[in-house]
């Protein structure tokens, strides 16, 4: 065993640490002053031919003993001069002082995002700011009495059907006032017609936007949403002026090019009462294979019932009024662009949907 | 409610040459709503929206009716035809061996008219083919010759019709009672398609000789009564019920039918009689039947016409324009009014299907529809606005939002309400919430008094899809009020993921520096805590709201694996004590000497309380700044201004040591050395 060892010449470990020491020395001033390439240098200081390969292989002729510690300082050389080739390569790259990359992204503001609710709220209420309509907020919990019963449908009346109501289990014992016996969830924003006439102020000018309730859940539907509610109040009220109003909003919201329309409808608290129609965005009221008539339902309107207007402290032998309201939502997504095709991706929370708005 | 009309019955009753086409836009703009026309192999059909109001339109007459009366108005000739009103009875001839006999009992509040009248000799079968066709192309399934002739007559002329087995009922030969009553709690019938009934009470019934029910009246009949195969001799039924007690019973019992959804309305009483004759004529045709009572016809309060006025002026302003009389004249007659104009009135005899014309408005309704809502002018109002001031609330949510959104913020809105589940994680009081008694699902059943449990939802769900999120809802809650409804209290929620603290309070400061408000700092040691979400890093915003790292028990009980910080406040309260009005500082004409001093300090240090100290040392000193935290060394940003003059060092010193006194009642040492 190791018989060969013994035959070969030993050198003293300090004289082969110096070579080693050396060698480096030698290699880091050639990378200085030549100029080979660095690959080419690479070749010639590391390479298989290299002074330093040389000494690696005679490693053997260290004692045994010393062989770690002259394996270590062997890396280290090794190390040494592949940092310095990489730091010529690097710095043999010329610096360009009159070179900057515009193509390279931008450093961005804070990107936050406000829900499209909020959006399509700020853009309705400023729309109606600007010819006196104030925006208004009533409750979204509320009697049975400003949501049914004063808008002319009694306990029982049919009407009421249309209406997917939640009811309230009310916490405690209702009073004896008769206004104040059931608690529903608002399915409608016009819970805020008689509040406001009860204000007492004359005219009025409202637009009431809250959260609603009903008891529906599909692609069009959500148990919870917005609606937006215009009233208007004052002497000599007529049906030209709430297709006025209409036509100011549809061309504010949606475009100039586009136009509102009223059909006959019924609800229990306006008569008359009108459902309300805009020209398709896409062929402008002609038809088309989108729309089939050429225009697309939006909501409700109407001249206000005599008798929502009694409830409402209002003397209907000198004041009428008219009223409208229909869903934020869903008015938003009839806006063109949008491409949403189910309402309850709105309610999802998902941050992926959130951040595209 | 949708009334299915094909085009060819239509036709029965109208003659016009308009197209399908025209009819349908032309009713839409003036009438009932045509939404589309399908083809059913060779038949056009119309689907028709009917409101509620217009039970009179939902037959094939009705639509016939309002076509007549609509497709002149834009110069397309229409006549009604074979008008159930106008026809005289054929029946009057016919030679009546009377030998089958009715005893009836009723009640004219329940019901106001009762029409009956036996017939023999009857052969149940398949209808012909055109019947069927009919039923088919209008929605309804063909069973039998008799079912198939009673709901024809409903849907010609909208008034519901019943058959029953003269034979299941009869308590003597050729007798039978039927005694029409309100039913007693509790009394049980089973409604000819099979479902049992324990019946709420009050609900209109028929009861026969045998003390059994046999109609669920104006909801179904029963099982017992109804025709079958075998069934030869009919009694066929036709009658008006109180809208009301049928409303409750049908809701009561979640039976809805569509006689239910008509009689609900309240049908007309004149009707029920021009019903029942073209009901016997059809049996004659179709069954072989042969009538063999009398004609019932139990009618105590005939109807009696009324009338209804409006102001001319109040139609004026209405429609924006005057019409002519010969026009109000015109529309008024084609709809079936009487009218009688004068300089101010108008006064209409209405009809006895129009129970729905009640008061003026009512009138300005027909008038303007049949004029056209397109001849309507469009103008905006002109009169003078009412002068409002802005909700302040409103105002400062928008402007909130937008703040956030522009500091890097997502908005949520999320349900307002939620699970029992969640109620019990929280620990929130259920007996003082307002809780939906009919909720669409589990999920949605308390409206919620904070918005802490829809905020750690949310970002469970999101907190896999993004590194770290920052998220913000503005929103009410629903805090219990004894005996009232709640109180509905406006308040942001911001949550972070991660340890997030300073970030919470530098946002916390930014958004109460809006409201011109310092930041309120409670610090809480003990373990007092209002609920159980709050980690020790917590921080009350006196009675605002609160900054904190959310509790690790809690997260892992909502099954988050992050840390997650909130700041929550009441928007109310702060936009209550906003201090809008900003004061003007003159800018100082010398220049500021500025210093930093270190200090070492104790473990448990706070820094807030000490910066405020150092500020109202002396009127010189105009700002106090933390400059760093490191380990135990607090470097402080001094600012000394004189306003009136340049500072020299000598002036500048002797404050610097009573800053340096100051900070070391706190415990705070001074580092020698760190003067600049």
């Amino acid at each position: 065993m190791h018989q060969s060892d013994k035959s070969e010449q030993t050198i003293a470990t300090p004289n082969f640490i110096g070579m080693l020491i050396q060698a480096q020395e030698d290699a880091l001033s050639e990378i200085a002053s030549s100029e080979l390439s660095a690959e080419e240098l690479r070749i010639t200081l590391l390479g298989a031919k290299s002074e330093l390969a040389k000494l690696t292989k005679q490693i053997r002729s260290v004692p045994e003993a010393d062989r770690p510690q002259v394996g270590t300082v062997v890396n280290q050389v090794k190390q040494t001069i592949e940092e310095t080739l990489q730091k010529h390569q690097a710095s043999s790259i010329k610096h360009q002082e009159d070179w900057v990359d515009v193509t390279a992204p931008g450093i961005l503001p804070p990107q936050g995002h406000l829900h499209i609710v909020s959006q399509a709220i700020s853009e309705i209420t400023r729309i109606f700011e600007r010819i006196g309509f104030t925006r208004v907020r009533h409750p979204e919990v509320d009697w049975d009495w400003y949501v049914f019963e004063s808008l002319n449908m009694p306990p029982n009346h049919p009407a009421r059907d249309e209406w997917e109501t939640f009811f309230i289990d009310y916490p405690g014992k209702p009073g004896k006032d008769p206004k104040k016996q059931k608690v529903v969830l608002t399915p409608h924003t016009s819970n805020g017609q008689v509040r406001e006439m009860e204000k007492g102020t004359l005219p009025i000018r409202m637009i009431n936007i809250a959260k609603c309730y009903r008891r529906q859940s599909d692609v069009s539907h959500v148990p919870m949403f917005h609606q937006f509610e215009g009233l208007y109040v004052d002497h000599n009220v007529s049906i030209a002026h709430l297709k006025g109003v209409l036509d100011y909003f549809v061309k504010q919201f949606f475009g100039p090019e586009r136009k509102a329309r009223i059909r006959p409808f019924h609800f229990q608290f306006t008569e008359p009462s009108f459902e309300v129609d805009i020209s398709c965005g896409v062929c402008l009221g002609k038809g088309c294979r989108l729309c089939k008539e050429g225009w697309l339902e939006l909501g409700g309107a109407g001249m206000v019932h005599p008798v929502v207007l009694k409830n409402g402290g209002v003397d209907t032998s000198t004041y009428s009024g008219f009223a409208f309201g229909w869903g934020i939502e869903r008015t938003y997504m009839m806006k063109a662009g949008t491409q949403l095709d189910d309402i309850r991706l709105l309610y999802s929370n998902d941050v992926r949907f959130l951040e595209q708005f | 409610m949708n009334i299915l009309i094909p085009d060819s019955w239509l036709r029965e009753y109208l003659v016009t040459k308009a197209t399908a086409k025209q009819i349908k836009e032309y009713l839409s703009l003036c009438g009932p709503s045509v939404e589309r026309i399908n083809t059913v192999g060779k038949e056009i059909v119309y689907d028709i929206e009917v409101t509620g109001n217009r039970p009179d339109s939902m037959s094939v007459v009705g639509i016939a009716r309002e076509a007549a009366a609509i497709l002149p108005r834009f110069g397309i000739s229409a006549k009604l035809v074979n008008d159930p009103y106008e026809t005289t009875s054929k029946i009057k001839n016919l030679k009546l061996k009377i030998e089958k006999t009715l005893t009836i009992k009723t009640d004219p509040i329940l019901n106001p008219r009762w029409t009956s009248v036996v017939m023999e000799n009857v052969t149940v079968k398949p209808s012909p083919q055109w019947l069927k066709d009919k039923l088919e192309a209008t929605g309804i399934r063909s069973l039998n010759n008799v079912i198939d002739i009673t709901n024809y007559l409903m849907r010609a002329y909208g008034q519901p019709a019943h058959a029953f087995d003269f034979d299941a009922i009869a308590d003597k030969p050729n007798h039978a009672t039927m005694t029409l009553r309100a039913s007693k709690r509790g009394e049980k019938l089973i409604t000819l398609d099979g479902k049992s009934h324990a019946l709420p009470g009050d609900d209109i019934v028929i009861e026969d000789g045998k003390g059994r029910l046999i109609d669920l009246c104006g909801i179904m009949g029963g099982k017992n009564s109804s025709i079958t195969s075998t069934t030869k001799t009919v009694i066929l039924f036709m009658q008006t019920y109180d809208p009301v007690r049928i409303r409750k019973t049908s809701m009561a019992l979640a039976h809805r039918t569509e006689a239910a959804g008509l009689f609900e309305k309240g049908l007309d009483s004149q009707l029920v009689l021009p019903t029942i004759h073209k009901g016997i004529e059809l049996m004659t045709e179709l069954t072989g039947g042969i009538v063999a009572s009398k004609l019932y016809d139990i009618y105590p309060k005939p109807y009696k016409p009324h009338q209804v006025s409006v102001h001319r002026q109040k139609v004026d302003i209405y429609m924006g324009t005057q019409l002519a009389d010969k026009e109000i004249h015109a529309i008024l007659s084609t709809l079936g009014f009487t009218p009688t104009i004068t300089k101010d009135t108008i006064t209409v005899t209405v009809p006895s299907f129009r129970r729905d014309v009640a008061i003026d408005v009512d009138i300005i309704e027909e008038l303007a529809r049949l004029y056209g809502y397109h001849n309507i002018q469009t103008k905006l109002p002109d009169s003078e606005p009412p002068v409002v001031l802005p909700n302040l609330q409103l105002t400062w949510e928008e402007e909130i939002k937008v703040r956030l959104r522009d500091w890097g913020y997502t908005e949520l809105y999320t349900y307002s309400m939620i699970s029992e589940e969640l109620m019990d994680t929280f620990t929130l009081d259920k007996s003082k919430a307002y809780k939906i008694s009919n909720p669409l699902t589990s999920d949605w059943a308390y409206m919620r008094p904070s918005l802490w449990p829809s905020m750690l939802t949310a970002i469970k769900q999101n907190i896999n899809l993004k590194p770290a999120l920052q998220l913000f809802e503005l929103s009410m809650t629903y805090t219990y009020r004894p005996n009232e409804l709640p109180i509905e209290t406006p308040v942001l929620i911001v949550a972070w993921t991660g340890h997030k603290f300073f970030e919470a309070k530098g946002l916390a400061q930014a958004i109460f520096s809006l409201f011109g408000r310092p930041l309120p700092e409670s610090p809480i040691h003990d373990k007092q805590k209002l609920h159980n979400w709050d980690d020790k890093m917590r921080l009350l915003l006196g009675d605002y709201g609160s900054i904190s790292e959310v509790n690790p028990e809690l997260l892992t009980k909502l099954e988050i694996d992050q840390p997650v910080t909130i700041f929550w406040v009441h928007l109310d309260e702060l936009i209550k004590n906003a201090q809008q009005n900003k004061t003007f500082h003159p800018i100082p004409k010398y220049p500021p000497i500025v210093e930093d001093l270190a200090f070492a300090v104790p473990p448990n240090f706070m820094v807030g309380p000490v910066i405020e100290a150092l500020k109202k040392i002396h009127p010189l000193v105009s700002g106090v700044t933390l400059l760093d935290i490191y380990n135990d060394t607090r470097t402080f940003h001094i600012t000394y201004l004189n306003p009136k003059k340049n500072l020299t060092d000598e002036e500048v010193t002797p404050i610097r040591k009573k800053l340096i006194a100051c900070a070391l009642a706190f415990g705070a040492v001074f580092k020698e050395g760190s003067t600049p």
